[in-house]
């Protein structure tokens, strides 16, 4: 009888069990409601995107491209004149401006090293003294709300900048003294004049045309009105109710994901500039909290242009026969741009003098560097020779190769490296195994920060490399918010920052200039809150007077000779080295519902370069989509 | 019940005064950490800048308008007060986000997934850790080495796990975020099914983890108490076996409660593994990602929350106790 019992109330906690299983699935209902109202609020800030598409909550697959690997954590704001939205959809104002719902008057090529007109109307044109920039604005360009888009619009925004110091105005007011509008429709750039009557910076005045967007004065005033003169409250304002050129806008944002709707009365579907509207309807952003869950989305099909690091890429056809594919078919798969770079500490014991910097240079492998870090998503040294350009054609035109063949090394030369150390008496004295350098044992710290798994597995080749010629490198990796703060501000601490990675500019309209001026120039060395480059406090008054003299040069054959010997002084001092070439923008694609996208030799002239379909001219390629089954 | 009293009014005093120094701790401790909040703001800001006046009056103003330039104490002022007026201030990470959009709208998603999962876990756990204790025999044999070996899963592995299998190679369920990739939040069926298929394995993830380790405590305090003289007394007494079963149940689940709690109390931290393995919406990661970029706000606002919740979670647990357990009232209130 006992038993019985027993065995009825295990039966009855049993199914007490399974009822309370079954009750999860209740209770997830309760979650979506309350989960609903609190994404319902994000919904409703944004009246006129929800009334558009009343009813419309599924997101029809064939009008609608998928994107990972822009959009990390919410959207905070929809202000074009803040540098703090994390909208990455929307808005990025650099040498390749995000063109999707806000406009530049020109979009940058970086295939051909070109701009050609957005907003704007032919090409610009400078006067004969070079100290103005003039261009015209596209009769057919109108904002959102309908009213035309005049010269009086960059102005203002211009004027705005200024006035509120935001990150345009700052970058810029060194070397653009205004931004006239001579008649409703022609816009006079007028640059900041040396003491010489020159223009102090000609190349980065024409580069905030491809770079900034034109914001619509009427708005940029109701938001001066609103934040009452403020300016962090200016800068703040989360701007729903932004007026945009663009070809899309805010459809939808929560913490999970970003829609942009098409404007279907989009100015560029005029003749005189695109022709039509682009060909997705939406554009889709899901937050992915990490590059694995991104790759499986991307292996579902769930995304289909990939802006992240997929390990391995070329396995996604290979192995897993999925219709995904990469700029080039084979490795580096993409166009490198930027040159993430290792940075020697001037000031710690032994890396003043060059020779170690040279033999510590020499002997990293980056062979391997490259094929662990990159998975060979990266041209190798053998193929584009270390210089201080990416390995676009353009920037490779830039210098004479065979000037400085003697001086580029391609890496893991241990016995070249150990020569070198020798020679110059630096030497184990005391058998340790390690060198002395006057005395003193030679020991660094590479480093870079925490959990930035490519740099780390680069600067681990490094240390490898210190133990093959006799130089101690250890590795250390602190998180990102003490990294940045230990490295833009000198003096870099005695130990723990010896050797250490940041990142060089892309491609863009006032490259390599930058890169290199970002990489070497002396007016960064030594200062504090040091967003700009030249980290390790070198310094060179030969290459300073280069760098201050390129952007007012205007022939070609003494630009090419500055750039040569500006590569030479690179190679020749090794401040820092480059241990890889890396994209501008990952681009990899998954061809299961849209196709024809950006590809090598895929006809498109100009060449529409592999940057996504959102930056400067890659936002060409929304036009030549098709889909796989209309 | 005048004990009861007494009991209450001293646990309420405790209750209080680990309040003052928890809110004290939460202050503090985030800005003990090295680095610079406000160098990551300018870092964003930055990008494109090229003049270092610029870029040193950014931060200046960034340093001004979150008070980072004032002393300590004065910082400290301005918290209280502000939090007293429900105001959390604005974000760093997610600059200039109020911390209390941030929170309204991730902590309802980390609350609906694992309040359920820590109350689900515990009730299999406990019962299957009751029914191993006296049942023993095949039941425990079976029961006992699967607990173990779940309980010693990493999170991590069991949430990649279920992803490869049920995710990926099977495809039942979907293998990230919140609702379907290409929906938009309503009130229709489609939505609310889409939420529920991909609350699937978040949920079991960490279900199945939580019932190990509750059901390896509850068998042995369960062993122990089917050990104890009143339990023997009892069935000398010849008092029925249910009658038992149930002090048995009622004792050895004390310490389990306790754990529930506290459970309960830390739940709002999130399931980071659960939220980052299946990029499933909440406030785990937002937290992570605070603490990544030292949002002293953000960082503060979560760990108040989450001590509240403990300390209340734990004065509740203790009132309870006072009923359950006269021995516990008894001894304090002495």
């Amino acid at each position: 009888m006992k038993r019985t019992m027993l065995v009825l109330s295990v039966l009855l906690v049993l199914s007490m069990l399974l009822s309370a299983c079954g009750n999860t699935a209740t209770t997830a209902p309760v979650a979506t409601t309350e989960a609903a109202a609190a994404t319902e609020a994000v919904v409703t800030e944004a009246p006129a995107a929800t009334e558009v598409m009343a009813g419309d909550t599924v997101l029809p697959r064939n009008e609608t491209l998928y994107f990972n690997g822009q959009q990390w954590g919410a959207v905070v704001c929809w202000n074009p004149y803040s540098s703090n939205c994390n909208n990455a959809m929307a808005i990025a104002q650099q040498d390749n401006a995000r063109v999707t719902m806000f406009e530049t008057p020109y979009i940058y090529n970086m295939m051909d090293g070109k701009v050609y007109p957005l907003l704007a109307d032919g090409p610009y044109t400078w006067n004969d003294a070079k100290t103005e920039l003039t261009f015209k604005i596209n009769a057919a360009a109108h904002w959102s709300d309908g009213t035309p888009v005049t010269a009086e619009d960059v102005a203002y925004t211009w004027a705005t900048h200024v006035k509120y110091n935001d990150s345009t105005g700052a970058a810029n007011k060194d070397y653009i003294e205004d931004i006239v509008a001579a008649d409703a429709s022609t816009v006079v750039i007028k640059a900041k004049l040396g003491e010489d009557g020159k223009a102090l910076n000609p190349l980065l005045v024409q580069a905030y045309v491809s770079s900034n967007y034109v914001n619509q004065k009427a708005w940029t005033q109701t938001l001066e009105a609103r934040a009452n003169g403020d300016a962090a409250a200016f800068l703040a304002d989360t701007a729903e109710d932004v007026v945009y050129s663009g070809p899309y806008h805010k459809f939808f944002a929560d913490d999970t994901k970003v829609v942009l709707i098409r404007d279907d009365n989009y100015w560029g579907a005029d003749a005189s500039m695109w022709g039509k509207l682009p060909a997705p309807k939406y554009l889709a952003h899901i937050i992915y909290k990490d590059n694995a869950a991104g790759t499986t989305a991307l292996q579902a099909g769930e995304v289909d242009v990939s802006q992240q690091f997929n390990s391995n890429v070329q396995d996604l056809w290979l192995k897993d026969n999925l219709p995904i594919s990469t700029y080039l078919s084979e490795a580096p798969y993409g166009i490198g741009a930027s040159l993430p770079t290792a940075f020697f500490n001037m000031g710690s014991y032994g890396l003043d003098n060059v020779v170690i910097r040279k033999a510590i240079a020499i002997a990293v492998d980056y062979d391997t560097i490259i094929a662990n870090a990159m998975t060979n998503q990266s041209a190798t040294f053998t193929q584009v020779p270390r210089s201080l350009m990416n390995p676009t054609p353009g920037e490779q035109a830039l210098f004479d190769h065979d000037a400085v063949k003697d001086l580029q090394w391609a890496g893991n030369d241990i016995e070249g490296a150990n020569a070198m150390l020798d020679e110059a008496g630096i030497k184990d004295t005391d058998g340790d195994g390690w060198r002395e350098y006057n005395g003193k044992k030679l020991t660094y710290v590479a480093t870079c920060p925490n959990g930035w798994s490519d740099w780390q597995a680069a600067i681990e080749v490094v240390a490898a490399a210190g133990a093959k010629i006799g130089i101690d490198i250890t590795t250390n990796y602190p998180e990102w918010s003490v990294y940045q703060t230990v490295v833009t501000n000198w003096p870099l601490p005695e130990t723990g920052y010896d050797i250490f990675m940041m990142w060089s500019d892309g491609a863009g309209p006032t490259q390599p200039w930058s890169r290199i001026r970002h990489l070497i120039s002396g007016e960064f060395a030594k200062t504090t809150n040091n967003w700009n480059g030249n980290w390790g406090g070198y310094s060179n008054p030969e290459a300073d007077a280069l760098i201050k003299a390129i952007p007012t040069m205007t022939d070609e054959a003494a630009l090419k000779d500055a750039y040569t010997k500006l590569v030479k002084i690179y190679l020749t001092d090794v401040p820092s080295f480059t241990l890889m070439y890396r994209p501008q923008a990952f681009h990899t694609v998954n061809e299961s519902v849209w196709t024809n996208f950006p590809h090598e030799g895929d006809g498109t002239d100009p060449a529409v370069p592999p940057l996504d379909l959102t930056d400067g001219y890659s936002i060409a390629g929304l036009y030549n989509l098709t889909l796989v089954n209309p | 019940m005048k004990g009861y009293r007494k009991y209450f009014l001293n646990k309420l005093v405790w209750l209080f005064v680990t309040a003052v120094f928890a809110f004290l701790l939460n202050f503090i401790l985030p800005r003990l950490m090295p680095g610079d909040p406000v160098a990551a703001i300018t870092a964003r800001i930055a990008q494109g800048m090229s003049n270092s006046t610029g870029m040193k009056e950014t931060y200046e103003q960034y340093q001004r308008s979150f008070g980072l330039d004032k002393p300590m104490l004065t910082q400290f002022a301005l918290y209280i007060k502000n939090v007293f007026s429900g105001n959390f201030g604005t974000s760093f990470s997610q600059f200039p986000r109020p911390v209390s959009d941030i929170l309204s709208s991730s902590i309802w998603w980390t609350i609906c997934l694992q309040f359920p999962a820590i109350i689900i876990g515990w009730l299999i756990g406990n019962t299957l850790g009751a029914l191993a204790a006296y049942l023993k025999k095949g039941f425990d044999k079976v029961i006992m080495p699967i607990s173990i070996f779940v309980s010693n899963f990493p999170a991590f592995g069991m949430a990649v796990i279920l992803m490869v299998i049920f995710g990926v190679k099977l495809r039942w369920f979907p293998t990230s975020g919140g609702y379907g990739f290409d929906l938009i939040p309503d009130f229709s069926w489609k939505f609310i099914w889409s939420v529920i298929v991909h609350y699937q394995l978040p949920f079991w993830s960490i279900v199945i983890i939580a019932i190990g380790g509750q059901a390896i405590g509850m068998r042995s305090m369960s062993i122990y108490e089917l050990n104890a003289d009143y339990v023997k007394y009892s069935r000398f007494m010849g008092i029925k076996d249910n009658k038992i079963v149930g002090y048995v149940f009622r004792n050895a689940m004390l310490p389990q409660i306790t754990g529930l709690a506290l459970s309960i109390g830390t739940m709002v931290g999130g399931a980071l593994i659960a939220e980052i393995v299946f990029s499933y919406p909440g406030l785990g990661y937002t937290l992570l990602n605070a603490v990544m970029g030292q949002d002293y706000p953000l960082i503060s606002a979560v760990t108040l929350i989450i001590t509240l919740m403990v300390l209340i979670a734990n004065f509740a647990i203790e009132m309870i106790y006072g009923l359950i357990d006269p021995r516990i009232k008894a001894a304090q209130s002495d």
